[in-house]
């Protein structure tokens, strides 16, 4: 490690090195990252006992997942945005929630 | 209500002096970098680990992938095994292992897979590299931040732009590769034919690895990552953690070289931040453990070269145990660890076991749903099936199949032995014939299905016999 001068080590910190996220960026992440994961092992369940070609035989699908991997993806696809939109609502109802209705935050409710 | 309490002295209508934004400017992040000893740990487990993500792909098995994920076909290829859509389990049983040495790892020794093994933590470290190979040490980096949009600079950030972005396209190659077998891939590549779902799964993982090492890093530890958040559950005072002897270390202060510290009241801390400066999440080890702490000891490596260079003994921060700190021996036995330990071992052993004993033959009965049954010009009923033989083992076998279950019933086939090559699925129709007022209605039979080679591996399928 090269630094100053043994002398010289001072405390200063000549900027803060690590930035916070906005609540914006946290919100997405925070949505979009475990819904991928829940997806992905759906995806890994699912297609473990149904072949999406299976699934698709005879219906408007068929087309879609003609081979595996399209229903691989399609599948995944599918399951992430309804993970998402599971996700986002749990974020949306904890970040709704009253504030200034709770009355347990300074002691035992009256 | 107690509101008065938590309103700010100035009354209701007043905003608070210094307003808390939720919106943060995001700066950039510059971790200054670090040579010692978990550094090079930790270099160790990057090129060993990266090592095999990008190796494997490439390696042969009896003249196949020696690990293919072969979704088309619905078989996954890992070395000499050959797991199907039935032994489904035995993923399942892969990822029981897998999180369970996640928490006996963490219960004895912290976070080190945040620090060494996560992917998140890898690939980041081969970004930085990169990055600094070509933008220079902390330092010049912010420089360069600053400096106007020169030509020089341009080039700069073009040539890390071309490094980071041909590294994330080849992870994601690397990644499709263990779905895609890596000849059809590299010459779908060459004669630039590589389209479609290939195409755009390689562009997906490129660039989520892209975005995931290049910029996000180590807020993804601290926002994104479950695992953090629950590490507490794992922990407990015989946990090694990476900490700060505050005792050792406390009060800290600036000092001139060769100065009687103890004489001026002073630890051995001589709070140069460096800690704080190296560690990648932000956090200041010497205000104890936190969840952003993701144990990568870079802060170990820094405060022990400080420690060297001012002539004071190392390990001010180090890894040691909350029991350790507070003068109280360690136990690295203990019921938690116990525990973990047992739960492992009897799942992997139940888990093998099953593995090694697993049947490599399957057989699937489907009663031909279009007659119920039909009567022979010499007096018989008959019933067809459809039968499909599913030999998961590597190598042909010979199969002799078999009908149980009402006397005198008799498979009328060409054939009752089949030779089915290795990981081949042979479909057979076949029509089971039982001699006219021996049964009547339905009627439960019993194909069985036994490997002339093997040693007495036999599969029995039930189905469903029905006459008039």
């Amino acid at each position: 490690m090269r630094h100053g001068e043994p002398d010289s080590i001072s405390g200063e910190l000549d900027e803060p090195p690590v930035s916070a996220w906005s609540r914006a960026r946290r919100d997405v992440a925070v949505v979009l990252w475990p819904s991928f994961l829940a997806a992905a092992v759906m995806t890994m369940f699912f297609f473990a006992i149904f072949d999406p070609v299976d699934i698709g035989e005879g219906t408007a699908l068929a087309a879609l997942v003609a081979n595996h991997n399209a229903g691989y993806a399609l599948g995944f696809f599918f399951f992430w945005a309804f993970t998402t939109l599971s996700s986002a609502l749990s974020l949306y109802l904890v970040r709704t929630e009253s504030q200034l209705g709770r009355t347990d935050v300074g002691g035992p409710r009256p | 209500m107690n509101a008065n309490r938590e309103l700010p002295a100035g009354g209701p209508t007043e905003p608070p002096e210094e307003p808390v934004s939720f919106y943060a400017k995001h700066e950039k992040i510059h971790p200054r970098e670090v040579n010692g000893r978990f550094d090079r740990l930790r270099r160790v487990a990057v090129f060993v680990l990266l090592g095999l993500f990008y190796v494997v792909p490439w390696l042969k098995w009896d003249g196949r992938q020696a690990v293919l994920f072969d979704l088309p076909a619905r078989k996954f290829y890992i070395l000499g095994l050959v797991l199907w859509p039935q032994d489904f389990i035995f993923l399942t049983w892969i990822l029981v292992l897998l999180g369970l040495s996640l928490f006996f790892f963490t219960a004895l020794a912290g976070r080190l897979w945040c620090g060494f093994a996560c992917p998140q933590t890898v690939w980041t470290e081969v970004f930085v590299w990169l990055e600094h190979a070509v933008e220079g040490d902390r330092a010049r980096r912010i420089k360069l931040d600053r400096a106007p949009w020169t030509p020089g600079k341009v080039a700069r950030k073009a040539a890390k732009q071309a490094l980071w972005i041909g590294f994330a396209l080849w992870t994601g190659l690397s990644f499709v590769g263990y779905f895609v077998p890596m000849p059809l891939l590299t010459q779908d590549i060459l004669t630039r034919s590589l389209g479609g779902w290939a195409l755009f799964w390689t562009l997906f993982y490129g660039a989520a690895t892209y975005v995931n090492a290049g910029y996000m890093r180590e807020q993804v530890c601290k926002y994104m990552c479950p695992y953090a958040r629950f590490q507490s559950a794992m922990f407990d005072r015989d946990t090694l953690i990476i900490t700060y002897d505050a005792k050792r270390g406390e009060p800290r202060g600036a000092r001139a070289r060769g100065v009687d510290y103890k004489a001026k009241g002073l630890g051995e801390c001589i709070d140069c931040t460096l800690c704080v400066q190296v560690c990648p999440t932000g956090i200041d080890i010497r205000k104890g453990l936190q969840y952003e702490c993701i144990a990568c000891a870079v802060c170990i490596d820094a405060c022990d070269g400080v420690m060297d260079k001012v002539g004071y003994p190392r390990g001010l921060i180090r890894y040691t145990t909350q029991n350790a700190l507070d003068g109280r021996p360690s136990r690295a036995l203990r019921p938690r660890t116990l525990v973990y330990a047992t739960l492992l071992t009897i799942i992997f052993a139940v888990g093998f076991s099953a593995l090694l004993m697993r049947k490599t033959v399957a057989l699937d009965v489907i009663r031909d749903r279009n007659a119920l049954y039909q009567e022979t010009a010499r007096g018989e009923i008959e019933n067809v099936y459809n039968l499909k033989i599913l030999n998961k083992d590597q190598q042909a076998h010979t199969y002799r199949l078999a009908v149980e279950g009402i006397d005198g019933a008799r498979i009328d086939a060409p054939h009752t032995t089949w030779r089915v090559d290795g990981g081949e699925v042979f479909s057979v129709p076949l029509r089971v014939a039982v001699p006219g007022g021996i049964v009547k209605g339905g009627h439960d039979i019993r194909f069985v299905l036994t490997d002339a080679d093997g040693p007495a591996a036999r599969v029995i399928e039930k189905a469903r016999f029905i006459a008039p």
